[in-house]
């Protein structure tokens, strides 16, 4: 009885069990690595399921310039992933809020999981305010340099050991010691005296100039954990990041970005392989493809190796790098916390980490794996093509000297202000004095703003419902008051039954879709709102601050206006004008018509990325046409001086504040064939009669156009001029694709702003404000041209 | 004062003869303006094709005319093979997304036009005005408590509300288009049928509909054309790889293959073939549908 009483419970045990682990698990994660470390996290992700029956992974990849915002509308919204990606400038935004859990408890009860075995300075920027929050995988110091071992060798210097210094000036007493000595010995010209040959470029100037900055101890807080003073303007950064662009601007030790990414139309890196510089600092994650690359026996092939980068010599001069590294770390809003876990130190931990340094993609975060032969550093058994870098050792070294990125909730969205234009110093054409002092007054104002949403009121209800209904109450009465008390017939009373039966579908839409979140938006603009938070009230301020203090409100709302003015004036001129043409009796004209109508039906992603090609300054279309095919021509030449203050530099289209908003005017011209068609529409409701009448009483073509035409089109003009108004107030993805709203700011189209206010910084209700701004802007010309148009615009049932 | 000249005929012949062949010279000019205006507008897409067809090496080396020496095919297959790129899923999403859109679009802002145009209810005018007027709402002052509603009905990350919203109402514009057609068509019609003991509805499904098809056409297309092109809202709205339009899904792999430019051309291109197709399939009821509808 016994017996079969135990085997009763281990039969239903066992199949409870089978019950509960067939239930399975699906774990999402998100992650924003580029397509070649893709691979490698999927085939871990598995080896996991393989390890972890019951458990299912599903790997989302998201775009790094969007992956925070992501991380925090989809929090906000309750579909977050499971386990994401993070990394140190961006996990403290989640932290504060509670999105994220601390891993503490799950480390701490982990049998054999020892946290000390991580490289502290990692641990230490993961941990806010006493917690764990991202388990680091990897750690990446950018203070190395990948350098072509043939050009040292055929310049007769010996290889790097990593006692390089630097000064603002090269120094020849101190021969192959001095960094900058070395850099001017790399540098080569041809004939016409164009560098052919550059000593060194960073993958980014933006971090070459942060580690001078961080070298001469200026730091961009007071406190990078609790700041209150951005430190932008300080006089060693600006020394440090006016030497950055010096650095190629003018003392051409290296490509400036416009040589790299403009004329030769590659990354430095590329550059790198092809020889084009003989040195080259990035983080360790390049290897993959610099080894895809340089495959030993290829001809592209010469010898490489990795050195730690130099560092500042003058006094007062510290050894400090900035840093990559990124880690894993778990949402707050998962249902599977211990699944969840087990994925992330699955990741962090040894399997997952060694499957990353094997493929040569990131230095483990665990310093024994880091320091294992034959998996991070090269062993014997290491295959040669894996062999390179063979100096990796010093990736260890330099962890002692990095420095990471500020730990505060608030470094995202102020970031944005402090490097804000930066572009147009690395291409020489600002200095970092002006555009520091500017950057810094725009961040501490964004800091200052940040740091007293804690101290605000609770939201208004009453106020807030007092406003809904008022904006209700003056819609109801707007439509109804004028007929009130009107009665109707019983056909009357029937017709009205039936039309609220059609118009069912709208009304509910509207009320739903429209008319409900535009009151929500009311009410948002009065809010302080993160979408996490709960809302603060913040009054009018939100209006005050965007008639007073932002100064990116006026630059981005006139930018807006003269791209809007331009653009509609261009594209009815033109469309007009094309439209007179497609209206002739000319052979083909059917099919003009429709290849006319192709750009505008384009996507506008494809788009962008076509013209970006076409406003290229080495090879675009644009200065192809402007320079003339050997690049000599005058108008060129002028264009250059005017624009660019050199005459041998060529327009940096997009990449220059003057001409930027240019080119994406010149952008919209392209879509003109959507308002031809239009116009043509109209020109061909034009009664033919009134033309044989204009003829018979002797008027020629230009009278003809005067009298018949242009009265008859008005119509037509008026309205493409309101919807084209209406559109391009609201132009978004050109800049958005294109510019980024740079540089500095000055194709930072309004929806540009008020889409980054709403979701990088996480202010909803500032944007909301803006955006019923906007409403009212549009709003104001729309009746300004319908005033107008009582005067100008012909309606021939009047005449009539 | 006019001083009248005696014309003979040979005059006249002469004068309608050159007036003849300054209008043929005159077309052939037009002609000509017209074939260089085409052949600036589509240059941008021989070069795209044609870098899409390059190796990375010749993108770097050879001039934006040249052609590539050798067709590299394969960047398509490399960009249709992508994994985390997948754009046949893509294509699938957004042609989902646009149909049903404008299925939404053409049933309620036919219903809701049909209203305005030929039903008098108690303050009809000012409520179109109403209607008008949101034509000027930037999509972006929404855009974030739409947002929250989507997050309460659960339709973050679905196709939801990139296509019901198309069901209640279909957008000012769409109406306004066919209101502007169904004012054009004799009121004789309704009144008969109305006499006639027909309802409303009737009328609206078995007299305006088969009326309006070319305006319906029209408005179908750009409506298509409008979701099909649409970035801002899938932007905000899908996250997951998957689930993203073919828009959404270039830029997502424009993001993970920076400065690859012959496999961003290749992407480019398929992404535009989709759309060139349908307007060339639906190109005369661009101009036709527009003229009918009588935009004013």
């Amino acid at each position: 009885m016994r017996r079969l009483l135990t085997l009763l419970t281990v039969f239903v045990c066992s199949f409870l069990l089978t019950a509960l682990s067939s239930a399975e698990i699906t774990l999402r994660m998100s992650v924003w690595d580029g397509d070649k470390a893709l691979e490698t996290i999927k085939a871990i992700a598995k080896n996991f399921e393989k390890e972890n029956p019951g458990i299912k992974v599903r790997i989302e990849n998201y775009d790094y310039t969007l992956y925070h915002q992501k991380m925090v509308i989809t929090y906000a919204a309750g579909v977050a992933p499971d386990v994401v990606m993070m990394d140190g400038s961006h996990y403290q935004f989640l932290a504060a809020r509670g999105a994220l859990l601390p891993l503490n408890q799950f480390f701490e009860k982990s049998p054999g999981f020892d946290i000390n075995e991580f490289y502290k300075p990692i641990v230490d920027s993961y941990t806010y305010k006493g917690d764990l929050y991202i388990l680091p995988r990897d750690i990446a110091p950018i203070g190395l340099i990948y350098y072509n071992k043939k050009i040292f060798e055929e310049l007769n210097i010996p290889f790097p050991d990593g006692t390089w210094t630097w000064d603002f000036h090269v120094r020849p007493e101190l021969r192959d010691k001095d960094f900058l000595w070395v850099c001017q010995q790399m540098a080569k010209k041809d004939k016409d005296g164009r560098y052919t040959r550059w000593g060194f470029a960073p993958f980014d100037y933006g971090n070459f100039a942060e580690n001078l900055a961080l070298q001469l101890g200026a730091l961009r807080y007071d406190n990078i954990a609790e700041p209150t003073k951005s430190l932008m303007d300080a006089p060693n950064r600006i020394k440090a990041y006016q030497f950055a662009s010096d650095f190629s601007n003018k003392l051409h030790l290296g490509p400036s970005n416009s040589d790299a990414a403009g004329s030769l139309m590659m990354t430095t890196q590329q550059m790198f392989v092809q020889q084009k510089i003989g040195m080259y600092q990035c983080g360790i994650w390049e290897v993959p493809n610099m080894r895809k690359m340089l495959k030993p026996g290829s001809p592209e092939w010469f010898d490489w190796d990795i050195a730690l980068a130099p560092s500042h010599a003058g006094p007062g001069g510290v050894k400090k790098f900035t840093t990559g590294g990124s880690g894993y770390a778990i949402m707050a809003s998962t249902k599977n916390k211990e699944a969840a876990w087990k994925l992330t130190s699955y990741f962090s931990g040894p399997p997952g980490m060694t499957a990353m340094a094997k493929a040569g993609i990131a230095q483990p975060a665990i310093r024994p794996l880091a320091l294992q032969k034959g998996l991070w550093l090269p062993g014997p058994e290491t295959p040669i093509e894996e062999q390179f870098p063979k100096n990796r050792i010093i990736t260890d070294t330099a962890t002692e000297f990095v420095q990471f990125d500020p730990t505060s909730e608030f470094h995202i969205s102020v970031s944005d202000r402090q490097n804000k234009g930066l572009e147009l110093l690395w291409n020489g054409q600002t200095t970092a004095e002006k555009i520091l002092k500017e950057n810094q007054i725009q961040a501490q104002d964004r800091l200052d703003i940040l740091r007293a949403q804690h101290d605000l009121p609770d939201f208004n209800w009453i106020v807030a419902a007092i406003i809904a209904a008022i904006f209700i109450g003056s819609i109801l009465f707007y439509i109804y008051w004028p007929e009130r008390g009107k009665k109707g017939t019983q056909m009357q009373v029937e017709e009205t039954r039936s039309s609220y039966k059609f118009l069912s579908p709208w009304l509910i839409g509207m009320v739903a879709f429209t008319l409900g979140p535009m009151i929500l938006a009311l009410l948002m603009s009065f809010a302080d709102w993160d979408m996490i938070r709960t809302a603060k009230w913040r009054g009018t301020q939100n209006f005050v601050e965007a008639f007073t203090t932002d100064p990116t409100f006026w630059k981005s709302l006139t930018i807006t206006a003269i791209y809007t003015f331009l653009s509609v004036a261009i594209s009815i001129c033109g469309a007009l004008g094309l439209a007179l043409l497609l209206n002739q009796k000319i052979k083909g004209v059917a099919l003009f018509r429709t290849l006319y109508y192709i750009p505008s039906i384009t996507s506008g992603v494809a788009a962008a990325l076509i013209w970006m090609r076409v406003f290229n300054p080495e090879k675009g279309l644009l200065n192809y046409i402007l320079y003339g095919p050997d690049g000599k021509w005058a108008l060129g030449e002028s264009l250059s001086v005017s624009i660019m203050g050199e005459a041998t530099k060529r327009v940096d289209w997009l990449q220059t504040e003057k001409t930027a908003l240019i080119a994406l005017i010149i952008m919209s011209a392209w879509g003109i064939g959507g308002g031809t068609v239009i116009f043509l529409a109209g020109l061909q409701g034009i009664p033919q009669h009134y033309y044989e009448a204009a003829t018979l009483d002797g008027a020629g073509n230009m009278a003809k156009f005067k009298a018949v035409t242009l009265p008859l089109l008005s119509p037509t003009i008026f309205f493409s001029s309101i919807t084209g108004i209406i559109g391009a107030f609201q132009a978004f993805t050109q800049a958005f694709v294109m510019t980024q709203g740079g540089p500095n700011d000055a194709t930072r189209f309004f929806v540009y702003h008020i889409f980054g206010n709403a979701f990088q910084s996480a202010r909803m209700g500032y944007a909301s404000a803006l955006g019923w701004v906007l409403f009212v802007i549009i709003m104001f010309f729309t009746l300004v041209q319908m005033k107008l148009s009582k005067r100008f615009v012909y309606y021939e049932a009047e005449a009539k | 004062m006019a001083v009248a000249t005696k014309h003979s005929p040979e005059d006249y012949k002469k004068s309608a003869q050159r007036a003849q062949n300054t209008a043929k010279v005159l077309r052939g000019l037009m002609w000509v303006a017209l074939l260089i205006g085409v052949v600036a507008s589509l240059i941008p897409f021989y070069l795209m094709l044609v870098m899409s067809l390059k190796t990375p090496g010749e993108i770097a080396a050879s001039s934006v005319w040249e052609m590539p020496k050798v067709m590299q095919w394969s960047n398509y297959s490399k960009v249709l093979q992508n994994q985390n790129a997948p754009f046949f899923m893509f294509f699938r999403n957004s042609m989902i997304i646009s149909t049903t859109a404008t299925i939404g679009v053409l049933l309620s802002s036919s219903m809701v036009a049909y209203a305005f145009a030929r039903l008098k209810f108690r303050g009809r005018d000012r409520m179109f005005n109403i209607l008008l007027s949101t034509m000027m709402l930037p999509g972006i002052v929404t855009m974030v408590p739409q947002y929250v509603l989507w997050k309460y009905l659960g339709w973050i990350d679905t196709f939801y509300p990139l296509t019901i919203p198309a069901f209640f109402g279909g957008g000012a514009y769409n109406i306004f288009l066919l209101r502007q057609f169904l004012m054009g068509i004799p009121r004789d019609i309704d009144e008969a049928a109305l006499l006639d003991g027909a309802n409303h509805s009737t009328i609206f499904w078995r007299f305006m509909m088969p009326n309006m098809g070319p305006a319906l056409a029209t408005v179908g297309i750009f409506c298509f054309i409008y979701n099909w092109r649409d970035f801002q809202g899938p932007l905000i709205i899908l996250n997951s790889p998957e689930k993203q339009t073919l828009e959404l899904g270039l830029q997502t792999y424009r993001a993970m293959n920076q400065n690859q430019w012959e496999l961003l051309m290749a992407g480019s291109v398929i992404v535009l073939i989709p759309i060139l197709i349908l307007f060339f399939v639906g190109q005369r009821f661009f101009v036709k549908g527009i003229v009918m509808t009588g935009i004013k």
